[in-house]
């Protein structure tokens, strides 16, 4: 099934809940299960929230352009915000250890989604998160384990 | 899904229960932070019940972390039952399930 959903989201976080709503059922639509669902679903909100703190300084009167577009193969989303440019090192990843307190978010989205991207465009920043239907990316074992 | 985070806090036994609903995010996780930390003053054990969060995002994790560590440095106990399969799949891919002492049940909560 392919389809096209465009939202403009506000940069404030009571709207991550509607934006959240949104690609869950994007991805129960295409077929994901309830698991990889929450998953993308929080890959994406991963995305949104780094954009409103770091893009936007925690600035709340801005907007953030998603769009889900799908094919039988795949979902893509993509973040279009016009704030500042993501530091390089940070979304590159830090180690996780049980004393950090940030980096998780950036961890998690690479965890979930098969493809994540940042591109600098006229004006503004582009994330793009794909998932592909045929992977078990982000799905946890019964033994507690994450699949690599 | 509740839209709104929420909390209360009761006392069993001894132990501060904090039970939270809701979804916590970028938005709610202060407020959760603030809650926990309060929460920690004049007891010696805190427990988070997380049966009713049907949400929580890295800013979330952080806080608990935040409230982990505070505990620690304080000698007190803090520990999280309750755990959905949501929340404990965001702890799991985060490799945190080691990091929290985590209980089943409020009654394993308050006898550990």
């Amino acid at each position: 099934m392919d389809f096209h959903l465009k939202l403009i989201v506000p940069s404030d976080p009571r709207f991550l809940s509607i934006a959240r709503a949104a690609v869950s059922e994007v991805s129960a639509i295409c077929g994901l299960s309830e698991e990889l669902c929450r998953g993308v679903t929080l890959a994406v909100d991963e995305g949104l929230a780094n954009i409103i703190r770091h893009a936007y300084r925690n600035r709340y009167d801005q907007e953030i352009e998603l769009n889900c577009q799908t094919d039988s193969n795949r979902i893509v989303f993509t973040l279009l915000d016009w704030g500042e440019p993501p530091d390089l090192a940070r979304i590159c990843g830090q180690p996780l250890d049980d004393v950090s307190l940030t980096g998780r978010g950036t961890h998690l989205m690479k965890a979930i989604m098969d493809e994540v991207y940042y591109e600098r465009v006229p004006g503004g920043n582009r994330v793009r998160l794909v998932k592909h239907l045929s992977s078990d990316k982000g799905r946890i074992d019964n033994d507690g384990s994450v699949p690599h | 899904m509740d839209r709104q985070m929420g909390s209360s806090t009761r006392i069993e036994r001894g132990v501060t229960i904090v039970d939270v609903v809701g979804q916590i995010d970028l938005g709610s996780s202060p407020i959760l932070r603030k809650t926990l930390l309060e929460s920690l003053n004049g007891t010696k054990s805190v427990a988070i019940n997380l049966s009713a969060v049907k949400y929580i995002d890295s800013s979330g994790i952080a806080s608990l972390l935040e409230v982990l560590k505070e505990a620690r440095n304080s000698n007190k106990r803090f520990v999280l039952f309750g755990v959905s399969g949501a929340v404990l799949q965001v702890l799991q891919l985060t490799h945190l399930t080691g990091v929290f002492e985590i209980c089943e049940t409020e009654e394993q909560a308050l006898i550990a």
